[in-house]
């Protein structure tokens, strides 16, 4: 039999269902052939359960087949639309001009600038291109639309905004999960012209501009300027939808600015980024203001309610087919995504702009430690890619600071030791140059999304321990044990020392942020946290060592050389910091040592937050826990026999009677003082307060009341600070 | 592969069916005829398209792993898992895990897990592991009561846009020294374990 593989347009088939129409007709070497018998045939041949196996096709291999005509498999399946995209556009999809109706053009058009905003929002939330922005059938056939000045402008601009973020995002080359961010899969990204985006969006912007003028003008004066034909048809709506379109071209120009500004080498267009970003936020604000007018003009033509919608009108836009991409994507069918309404992407696009502007406030030229204690606090908000990218990007380029200065001289100044910047033997030192590439790396690390951070940080442990034994061993082999000797005038011995020090109090400051970010990801429970703050105790005090190691070390230094007076003023407003930075620590050490002993009493008198699993104990959770700390020996010698030593006997009576939390307030009250001109470290600071203060009456509360009372019920919150919890003590 | 619909039960507008856990029968995956059982309550459940030789990959190499629940004859629910070599480790994995809605919070889904632990316990597996969105209390409360720990949190794991948490679960190592606890006179003799 002939042709079964379709038929003529119009045949039927089985079921009154027409054939779809022969792709592949029969030739002169070819013929159709029925293989229905055939195939039936091998199918009886095989039983129930039995299955074919072939050097290439075992079980686990078999588990990548598709189901053909599985909806779910199969991208080819046509659920429904076009084909392609030509037949898309052949059939009306996307028409040019969007109406011929020059007021329902303009409407129609800024539904396309709305939706294609929320598909934008959309995509850098993870979602691919294809399903979003790039089901803009405007944006698939970019030519098309050149006609239509408006729409080819701000289809221009916004493709070129998609390819520089797509190339920052490759640059910065984080290799999170977000890896399907920078995957394009042959969309037309870039085109001949792009480079010209802002100058079409201007012109297009003057005359709009002038429009509105001329709708506002006087009427004596609008004879002047009847020669500039209006927008649209409707006097009464001229203004509106001026302003309407205004904001939105000056919103896409200034973003597209403040990307140019971001990747300018050595952060020298920071504080112009800044103004862009200032100006972007206030179109943003006038973007949001004008749903209002669009809403009232499109009353009643089909909207959508305005929370869900993706346009400011609340009407379905022209122009977009999600399904056109699905076969160019991959080989299964994208899953179906919700986009971001519009509302919901004008939020991201604030957020977006706020942490960028944030971003543009970092001040260069900084030490490496208040380089990270910014990355630390701009992650605090939980900046998306977009913003995480740029940040590594301004802080790591071509291998130096900010694009500035060498990672050796970066390391020398945390040393205290500038003047070592210039000795060569100190650039080429085998130590120097590899915890150089160390501090990169985890420079970048505290750039990623804080999920894959802490993975990353608990590897790097290893490498950062590593070194610092390396350190130790060198130390030692040439200058034998004379770690606690006053240091004489041999430079390379101190070096090393200041070297070494430094080196270890980095690593536990790595362990202290891999443990405080488990809080955070919501990783530990609370039968977790007694072990969690026990540890995160141990490193605090070690910490704190080797920050005072470094600090004894450095004025020792400094008081050796003579300084001078003035530089003695520098040092000390130096040393206030790091003093300051000290008692931050020793609060902290308080406050983990209380809340690891409180718990651990309240676990033995009250026996709550107790594990009793059957399969398990606690010791294999602490083995869990902390298994790269414990890898990495950060600390040494620690372990869950230590911890058991140190809590089992923890009792809420002498718990109480340890005074941690108000140890803590001790501190926090001195500590206020000297973080008074720094907004971030007072709001830290304040959050202690309430942590310590309402602990210690919690501590109180169950001591007193005696722990086998059973309708006392102790729960952990973190209402206050991150990764300090607060007990609350309820009656049931 | 997602661990699903297993846990709380609550608010449901669901009927509720009425039985007692002694009602519930636990069967060990027998063949064929248990295939289309276990691909019916997945399919319906989880929005991952499984192919059938998916299934076939767990249950044929695995048997003893996979375990049903019958109320009355009707299957309520599955647990289906494989163990291996894994970086040097020897590891079990919760690959798939429903339990009918009328049927959850009652500790269906406990059971069906505990036995397959067991048997990834007795064959010698050093670990078992699996992933859950981060919004799925039911499984995290499950799971965190057999002693599984949160051992990451993976981003946008999911293609909806949700996080997951790897969990976890480390049997315990037989010790070599001792099995139990020093108390406070031995730690003076144990030269490892001096603070």
């Amino acid at each position: 039999m002939a042709n079964h593989g379709g038929g003529a347009a119009g045949e039927v088939g089985i079921g009154g269902r027409p054939l779809p129409p022969s792709s592949i007709p029969a030739g002169d070497q070819t013929v159709w052939a029925d293989a229905s018998p055939f195939i039936e045939a091998a199918c009886n041949d095989l039983q129930d359960g039995e299955l074919i196996h072939g050097e290439n096709f075992s079980l686990f291999a078999a588990m990548s087949a598709l189901e053909i005509m599985d909806p779910k498999m199969d991208s080819g399946v046509e659920n429904c639309g076009y084909c392609s995209v030509e037949e898309a556009i052949e059939n009306g999809a996307a028409p040019i001009p969007l109406s011929l109706d020059r007021t329902v053009d303009v409407q129609r058009t800024i539904d396309v600038m709305d939706h294609l905003l929320a598909c934008e929002a959309t995509w850098h939330r993870g979602h691919s291109l294809a399903q979003t922005v790039f089901s803009c059938i405007y944006l698939l056939r970019i030519e098309r639309t050149s006609s239509h000045a408006l729409l080819h402008s701000y289809c221009r601009i916004t493709r070129a905004t998609c390819n520089a973020i797509i190339s920052a995002v490759a640059d910065a080359r984080t290799h999170e999960e977000e890896d399907l961010f920078t995957m394009a899969y042959g969309l037309p990204l870039k085109g001949e012209g792009d480079e010209k985006c802002l100058s079409i969006l201007n012109s297009v912007e003057e005359t709009i501009s002038r429009q509105l003028r001329a709708c506002k003008a006087p009427s004596s004066k609008k004879k002047v300027l009847e020669d500039l034909e209006s927008l649209q048809t409707n006097p009464d709506l001229e203004e509106g939808y001026c302003r309407a379109l205004l904001c939105r071209l000056r919103f896409r120009k200034h973003f597209y600015h403040v990307l140019m500004c971001l990747r300018k080498p050595q952060g020298r267009g920071l504080e112009l980024a800044r103004k862009h970003v200032a100006s972007c936020l206030s179109e943003l604000a006038f973007i949001y203001k004008s749903l209002e007018f669009l809403r009232s003009v499109s009353h009643g033509s089909a909207q959508e309610d305005v929370e869900n919608s993706t346009t400011a009108s609340g009407c379905r836009p022209v122009g977009f087919d999600v399904s056109l991409n699905s076969k160019l994507s991959a080989p299964t069918p994208p899953r179906a995504i919700r986009l971001l309404s519009w509302k919901k992407a004008v939020g991201y696009f604030e957020k977006l702009l706020h942490d960028l502007d944030v971003l543009c406030a970092f001040t260069l030229d900084p030490m490496l430690e208040d380089t990270l204690r910014f990355v630390v606090q701009f992650q605090k908000s939980q900046p998306d890619l977009i913003a995480r990218a740029h940040l590594q990007l301004l802080l790591v380029q071509d291998g130096k600071l900010c694009g500035r200065d060498f990672f050796y001289d970066v390391i020398s100044k945390a040393l205290a030791l500038p003047e070592l910047a210039k000795d060569q033997e100190f650039q080429k030192n085998e130590f120097v140059v590899q915890l150089g590439q160390l501090v990169i790396n985890l420079l970048k690390i505290l750039c990623t999304n804080s999920a894959w951070q802490r993975r990353k940080l608990g590897k790097i442990l290893q490498d950062w321990s590593v070194i610092s034994i390396q350190l130790e061993l060198a130390f030692k082999r040439e200058f034998g044990e004379m770690l606690n000797v006053s240091i004489d005038e041999n430079v390379c011995m101190k070096v090393s020392k200041h070297l070494l020090i430094w080196a270890q109090e980095q690593t536990y400051w790595i362990a202290s942020r891999f443990l405080t970010l488990g809080f955070e990801l919501e990783l530990y429970s609370p039968t977790d946290y007694c072990m969690v703050y026990w540890y995160m105790y141990v490193v605090f005090v070690k910490l704190l060592e080797k920050m005072q190691m470094r600090i004894a070390a450095s004025s020792d230094n400094s008081r050796r050389k003579g300084k001078k007076k003035r530089d003695h003023a520098k040092d000390s407003g130096r040393d206030a910091g790091v003093s300051s930075s000290c008692l931050l620590l020793q609060c902290y050490i308080f406050l983990s040592e209380g809340l690891a002993m409180m718990l651990a009493a309240l676990c033995n008198d009250c026996k709550v937050f107790q594990m009793t699993g059957p399969f398990n104990g606690e010791e294999e959770r602490f083995i869990q826990q902390f298994e790269l700390l414990q890898k990495a020996q950060v600390p040494e010698h620690i372990s869950y026999y230590l911890f058991k030593e140190s809590t089992v006997h923890a009792r809420l009576f002498n718990v109480a009677k340890h005074n941690y939390f108000r140890e803590a307030q001790r501190i926090i009250a001195s500590l206020k003082g000297s973080f008074s001109g720094e907004p971030d470290k007072l709001l830290e600071v304040r959050q202690l307060e309430q942590v310590a203060e309402h602990n210690r009456i919690a501590l109180n509360v169950v001591n007193q009341v005696g722990g086998q009372d059973p309708s006392l019920r102790v729960s952990l919150e973190f209402t206050h600070h991150p990764y300090f919890a607060v007990a609350v003590v309820k009656r049931s | 592969m997602a661990a699903e619909g297993a846990g709380d039960g609550g608010g449901r507008e669901e009927p509720v069916v009425v039985f007692s856990p002694s009602e519930i029968e636990y069967v060990s995956y027998g063949g064929e005829h248990h295939l289309p059982l276990i691909m019916g309550l997945v399919d319906d459940e989880l929005s991952e398209p499984y192919s059938i030789f998916t299934y076939r990959y767990f249950v044929y190499l695995w048997p003893n792993l996979t375990f049903l629940a019958f109320h009355k004859g009707k299957c309520v629910g599955t647990v289906v898992c494989k163990m291996g070599e894994h970086r040097n480790t020897f590891r079990g994995y919760i690959a798939m895990l429903v339990v009918i809605k009328p049927y959850r919070g009652k500790g269906i889904a406990t059971e069906l897990v505990t036995r397959s632990i067991c048997v990834m316990m007795e064959s010698g597996c050093e670990e078992v592991t699996l992933e859950a969105e981060v919004t799925n209390k039911g499984a995290l409360a499950l799971y965190g009561r057999l002693g599984f720990i949160r051992a990451k949190r993976l981003f946008r794991y999911y293609l909806n846009g949700v996080d997951a948490f790897r969990l976890k679960l480390l049997f315990p190592r037989p010790s070599p020294t001792f099995l139990a606890m020093p108390d406070k006179d031995d730690s003076q003799n144990q030269p490892d374990h001096h603070p």
